[in-house]
């Protein structure tokens, strides 16, 4: 396992002493390659908190986190000697609105920026930078650029660049699609899914939009009120659990697909996961 | 009522972003623009509120010819609620916020003082009149910026894709606010690539590449597949399945006629 919760609490604590729990005997486990996970929960549920352990930027209050065999150390004196450096190179942490963090002259600068943090020579790193620019699907001219001068979902995919230049083997990204229109949305997806395949790597999507979620997750992560609540496959999630207990909503194909259940008194189960395969299995009852 | 007449703009020595643009939009509608990432939705409303100045063309709002020495009587009339809910804090406190707006139209005191009760009230914010932005999640900022619209009692207010970096819940609420200044007679605008947004509005402006692609009542926009085709927008199932029927030669029409009630429906 590259990264093992075992019941895992964190507390907040405001300056006027009072304390609040964003997560709550959190156990689970992420392998190194090969997963694509949505985690999901209503705003406030503990999903960030979740994330930045995953990389040790936030350490446990108590249980333990152990990240590619290295157990985080609660304790702040031992904590302190910990090399922690090489694991945020593992896993690499997309931020929400990562657009805002830009800020170098050019785009070549700022994805060199990760890599030569972690002690990368500036040769590597810019063969690196040139690689990345390719892998989020632009080409090498945007090197030159200013970051400033992009669009919404340029800029997203530029400082996903910056992440991947540190050759994580675990991605983790934070409501990546927020604020993109549908087609920016789903290019933004199609690179996901491709990273995915083509270097095995383990994806991590943080996201409010229940028809990402359907369309691409093979495992989902559910918080709420700290606690995580499922872990299971997408068609165990919409096909047996009750969504709206958890405030989620239904992806739009499967709401609909329940209206022409009742319609038609007929079971379309388990439910399909696009349009094509919705059409295919209503097609002779329609006519 | 505004009036938007052969508008053109873009940046520097850039092409434009909005070429010949033209539209009308009615007292007490609710009018939604359309269009992709890129295709000049924002730039419009930043011209209607005069922060940005055409290269040709006018704007009227309510008689009024938007010009520099008329700006500030037609800002009188328009409030904008914009996207980020971050970058249009001003305040250093939820009461500051909401007075901001207030403060600038040379509002009394006394006035701002009742105003912000009022208003912080209905966007359901009463109790964190002292917070500070970073006290609060996005949904409740952009409710406190919507307050500070409202106190404001612009009769026009635009709404940039100010639900666009909210969760369903912030969503829903902000839609709930649109939905009961509508009814109170207000004149809105709301810029969006949401067609669940979109739905809701009277009628339907589709922008591409900064062109007007469409401009009819909103059950019209929805029935033409080609134009939703060329927008690039996302439609929900129940349209795509609508359009799909006739793709497919499926003469069904009472299949038809409640897919089309269910894509009506929020």
């Amino acid at each position: 396992m590259a990264i093992k919760f075992t019941e895992v609490s964190y507390q907040y604590r405001s300056p006027d002493g009072s304390t609040f729990n964003a997560l709550k005997n959190v156990s689970l486990d992420i392998k190194a390659t090969g997963e694509f996970i949505a985690l999901i929960g209503e705003t406030g549920s503990g999903k960030s908190t979740l994330v930045q352990h995953m990389n040790a930027l936030m350490k446990p209050s108590s249980g333990q986190v152990e990240i590619y065999g290295v157990k985080i150390e609660t304790d702040k004196k031992k904590s302190k000697k910990q090399k922690l450096t090489p694991l945020r190179q593992k896993v690499g942490l997309v931020f929400q609105f990562p657009e805002y963090q830009l800020f170098e002259e050019t785009v070549l600068k700022d994805i060199m920026f990760g890599p030569m943090n972690f002690n990368i020579k500036k040769d590597e790193a810019e063969e690196r930078a040139k690689r990345a620019i390719k892998q989020v699907g632009l080409d090498e001219s945007y090197l030159d650029r200013s970051p400033f001068n992009l669009s919404g979902g340029e800029k997203k995919r530029v400082s996903i660049a910056g992440i991947l230049a540190m050759d994580p083997d675990i991605l983790v990204l934070d409501e990546p699609t927020s604020g993109l229109d549908p087609k920016g949305r789903d290019a933004l997806i199609d690179l996901f899914k491709s990273i995915h395949e083509t270097y095995n790597k383990t994806i991590i999507v943080i996201t409010h939009d229940m028809n990402i979620v359907h369309k691409i997750a093979s495992r989902v992560l559910v918080m709420r009120d700290g606690e995580l609540v499922f872990d299971g496959s997408s068609e165990d999630l919409f096909n047996n659990q009750s969504l709206s207990e958890w405030n989620l909503e239904e992806p739009d194909l499967i709401k609909m697909t329940k209206q022409l259940e009742q319609r038609y008194e007929i079971s379309i189960r388990p439910f399909p996961k696009n349009m094509d395969e919705l059409f295919d299995r209503i097609k002779d009852v329609i006519r | 009522m505004i009036t938007v007449e052969n508008i053109s703009f873009g940046y520097h020595n850039q092409p434009h972003v909005l070429d010949d643009v033209s539209f009308t939009i009615e007292k007490g509608s609710w009018v939604s623009i359309l269009g992709h990432n890129g295709s000049g939705k924002s730039t419009l409303a930043k011209l209607i509120v005069g922060l940005l100045k055409a290269k040709n063309g006018t704007i009227t709002v309510d008689g009024i010819e938007l010009t520099e020495k008329t700006v500030h009587q037609v800002r009188e009339k328009v409030g904008i609620v914009f996207q980020n809910p971050d970058n249009q804090f001003v305040g250093v406190t939820v009461e500051d916020d909401i007075a901001f707006g207030m403060e600038n139209l040379c509002f009394t005191r006394e006035e701002i003082v009742k105003r912000i009760d009022k208003y912080a009230k209905q966007v359901g914010m009463q109790d964190y009149l002292a917070k500070e932005p970073h006290q609060l999640s996005g949904g409740q900022k952009q409710r406190v910026a919507i307050a500070g619209i409202l106190a404001m009692d612009t009769d026009i207010i635009i709404f940039d894709e100010a639900t666009s970096m909210l969760d369903p819940h912030g969503r829903d609420d902000v839609l709930g606010f649109i939905k009961t200044l509508k009814e109170k007679g207000k004149t809105i605008i709301t810029i969006t690539h949401d067609m669940k947004e979109a739905i809701l509005s009277d009628e339907i402006i589709v922008l591409k590449e900064g062109k007007v692609l469409k401009h009819d009542h909103t059950k019209v926009v929805l029935q033409d597949k080609e134009t939703l085709n060329e927008s690039n927008l996302e439609l929900l199932p129940s349209l795509k399945l609508y359009h799909k029927l006739e793709t497919a030669g499926i003469v069904n029409e009472e299949l038809r006629d409640y897919l089309w009630q269910l894509s009506l429906q929020k």
